[in-house]
């Protein structure tokens, strides 16, 4: 056994797998605990077999960046290691993301509730964006969310490096529903405002309980972000017909934010607004967004800990009370996470998925009646 | 008005052509089965809808091979299909099956009046194949947890599948039906225990459906209750303001402004009750989120939590650099980099932080410098 493998078989006694909580097509995702302190934490198992030439592209991600990342707001990769010819990420473990938040009709959002969202995803993608890093796959399903309230960008897997001149990236990336028009017209250069058009839509989403611009198409994507915000016009966003996949899509007229967002207050609908600026180069920066108002103004925004929380995470976070009934409390505390059954895309609820496949032809039926 | 109901009756008269039957040159879209009777006859066969009824194939290009009756003639025509899947109209059956069995008029197979069973698919090979699949499902039901490992249930799933492929094509019929006999008696009781357990899957989903229906039924109810109930009340208003203005000698207009201001509240009280539910829950979750507001004070906003831009007065910006590597970028104006947001004073960004990052951080203890 050599240096490496001693090393490798030490770190890999750190952890212990407990139990089986999802499964996508890259990795499947187990809860653990930390041999030593007995913390919860999640990890990440990459199938590396079925990569025919070496890693899978978003598990190299998401060590490379999330390794450098150390940041409350960021989701913490705790360790690295492999086991026979897996590579298995030890994470935070995280109770819930804002998806299930949002989708859990039991809660009552209040207008401080999102102001404290906003504010810790703001923080967390400055964070990234100062260290040159995009994420670019912003969505309510990747912010996850700790006991304590924190809420945590995850899901590195599609991030990279920015800022490096004459290289092109991909504009296949970010969720349909978040990609911003400048990568739906095709732009293989572009800047951290992508991430920003993201936060825009999960802002939106998180007042309006159900997602702003839900696309079924790339195409229809272009077409239902227009008829919200208006056809851009040359004046708007220069140069945009320039764009490798420019067609146009009709003309829509602009109609302001205040139609659709009837309760939010001036300053809510202005960060709003200015996430989601056709111009890429006029789209407000993370770091300005902090110093927006809308921060600023009353109510202030909520305590992390005050935060809505769904009945899972309540459950879990009662149990780990009584498990540790001598926790420090002012430590980062037991953290946990857990995945959500599919973090790949959203699902109809399960019932009708269910009958759907119940209604088919059964042969194995007796014939007549 | 006139021509409103001309319209109507137009698109009554498409509807009913539609639903009477097709003529031949129609899209095959209207030759998909409709259907057609409910079915509770001695024929067996058939696929059932969700609803459990027969759907039966139906057109109006119908025709008997063996008596060449055809719908034009007998509009009532019903054609079966014989266990041999060739068709033929029910009169020809009674014809021909009423006194015993007898031979097919078409294939000569011996065939007897209780084994014809409605035509669900216009192709008769898709019957045939479908009530063999029915067969086959019924004796191998075995599932995936049956077998230790993946691999010997696809080796079980393929052999199912040559036999069925045998059985539809007609290939060794009997070497088939002696592979399938000894399947059943060496896996009786398996296949028994598999039929238990998909009745009572299929047992459970019914008796799901119809809990659902029965809530649907007793919210409808509710719902027609209370309009007969807010009719009843607003009749009741009517009939006292129109006493009212008989008995008292008040002014009638103040007594009819009265009494409407009367109606008024009432049904804001109606929809408030009707609400209610509602109301109540969410006026229950903002109490509850307000209380725990209370506990923990909430903070003013800081927009950065940590000291990083202290870093910012290591160095400034210049307003250009020379920089071939970018040279691209800067000439580009107006075009595709513009538009897609990208900044070349991002990449000078990048490098002079790089460059500065370093200074004044203390070398961590214990290292040896390299």
């Amino acid at each position: 056994m050599d240096v490496v493998e001693k090393a490798n078989a030490a770190r890999q006694k750190r952890w212990t797998k407990d139990r089986k909580v999802g499964e996508g097509t890259y990795a499947v995702v187990y809860q653990g605990r930390e041999a030593a302190t007995g913390r919860k934490v999640a990890i990440k198992k990459i199938k590396v077999g079925q990569f025919k030439d070496g890693l899978d592209m978003s598990a190299v991600r998401e060590v490379k960046y999330l390794k450098e990342l150390a940041h409350q707001n960021v989701i913490a990769l705790l360790d690295v290691f492999s086991s026979k010819t897996n590579l298995n990420l030890v994470l935070e473990f995280l109770d819930t993301d804002l998806e299930m938040i949002i989708k859990d009709r039991s809660l009552v959002f209040l207008p401080a509730d999102i102001k404290s969202w906003m504010a810790m995803t703001f923080r967390g993608l400055e964070f990234c964006h100062r260290n040159f890093v995009l994420h670019r796959d912003l969505k309510p399903n990747n912010l996850l969310i700790a006991s304590d309230g924190q809420l945590k960008l995850a899901d590195f897997g599609l991030a990279r490096d920015f800022a490096d001149p004459g290289y092109k990236m991909t504009c296949q990336v970010i969720t349909r529903w978040y990609r911003p028009p400048e990568l739906l017209f095709g732009a293989r250069y572009y800047s951290t405002a992508v991430d920003i058009w993201s936060v825009g839509c999960i802002f939106a989403e998180l007042m309006l309980r159900t997602p702003y611009l839900p696309g079924e198409s790339d195409m229809d994507q272009l077409k239902t972000t227009f008829r919200a915000l208006g056809t851009p016009t040359e004046e708007d966003w220069p140069g945009h017909t320039k764009l490798p996949d420019y067609v146009p899509v009709g003309q829509f007229p602009k109609t302001p934010l205040r139609e659709l967002f009837t309760a939010a207050t001036a300053d809510t609908l202005n960060l709003l607004g200015k996430c989601l600026i056709y111009e890429p180069r006029k789209r407000i920066s993370a770091k300005e967004a902090l110093s927006h108002p809308y921060f600023f103004a009353l109510p202030y925004p909520s305590h992390p800990s005050k935060l809505p929380k769904t009945a899972s995470q309540l459950a879990a976070s009662r149990m780990a009370e009584e498990a540790e009934t001598n926790v420090d409390m002012n430590g980062p505390g037991p953290a946990v996470k857990a995945a959500p059954p599919n973090r790949l895309k959203r699902k109809m609820s399960g019932d009708d998925i269910g009958r759907s496949v119940a209604r088919k032809l059964d042969f194995s039926q007796p014939a007549a009646a | 008005m006139s021509s409103a109901g001309r319209s109507n009756a137009g698109g009554w008269l498409r509807g009913s052509a539609i639903r009477k039957g097709t003529s031949s040159n129609n899209a095959s879209r209207s030759l998909t089965p409709q259907v057609h009777s409910t079915s509770s006859t001695v024929f067996g066969g058939g696929v059932k809808d969700p609803s459990g009824r027969t759907s039966e194939f139906f057109s109006m290009d119908d025709q008997c091979p063996v008596c060449k009756s055809d719908r034009y003639l007998n509009p009532k025509l019903r054609l079966l299909v014989s266990s041999c899947y060739h068709k033929m109209c029910e009169s020809c059956i009674d014809r021909l099956f009423t006194l015993g069995p007898a031979p097919c008029p078409i294939c000569n197979k011996i065939l007897r009046k209780l084994a014809f069973i409605p035509q669900t698919f216009e192709d008769l090979s898709v019957e045939k194949e479908v009530s063999v699949r029915r067969r086959i499902a019924k004796e191998f039901n075995k599932r995936r947890e049956d077998f230790p490992i993946l691999r010997v249930y696809n080796d079980y799933l393929e052999m199912v599948e040559d036999i069925t492929f045998n059985l539809i094509n007609d290939i060794d019929i009997p070497e088939t039906e002696a592979r399938i006999a000894a399947y059943r008696k060496e896996n009786a009781a398996l296949t028994e225990l598999n039929t238990q357990r998909d009745q009572a899957y299929v047992q459970a989903l019914k008796e799901q459906e119809e809990a659902e229906k029965r809530e649907r039924q007793l919210r409808a109810d509710e719902l027609r209750r209370a309009e007969e109930e807010e009719r009843d009340a607003r009749e009741n208003e009517r009939r006292e303001l129109i006493d009212s203005l008989e008995r008292s000698d008040a002014d009638a207009a103040r007594l009819v402004r009265r009494s409407r201001a009367d109606a008024l509240k009432r049904a804001a009280a109606r929809t408030a009750a009707a609400s209610q539910a509602v109301q109540q829950s969410s006026a229950m979750l903002l109490r509850n989120r307000a209380a725990q507001s209370s506990t923990v004070p909430d903070v003013p906003h800081v927009p950065l939590q940590d000291d990083w831009y202290a870093y910012d007065d290591k160095y400034t910006m210049r307003e250009t650099y020379v920089d071939p590597a970018s040279e691209a970028v800067r000439r580009d104006r107006e075009g595709i980099m513009r538009a897609g947001g990208y900044r070349v004073e991002e990449a000078w960004e990048r490098a002079l932080r790089s460059a500065v990052a370093g200074l004044e951080v203390t070398p961590l203890v214990g290292l040896e410098p390299s």
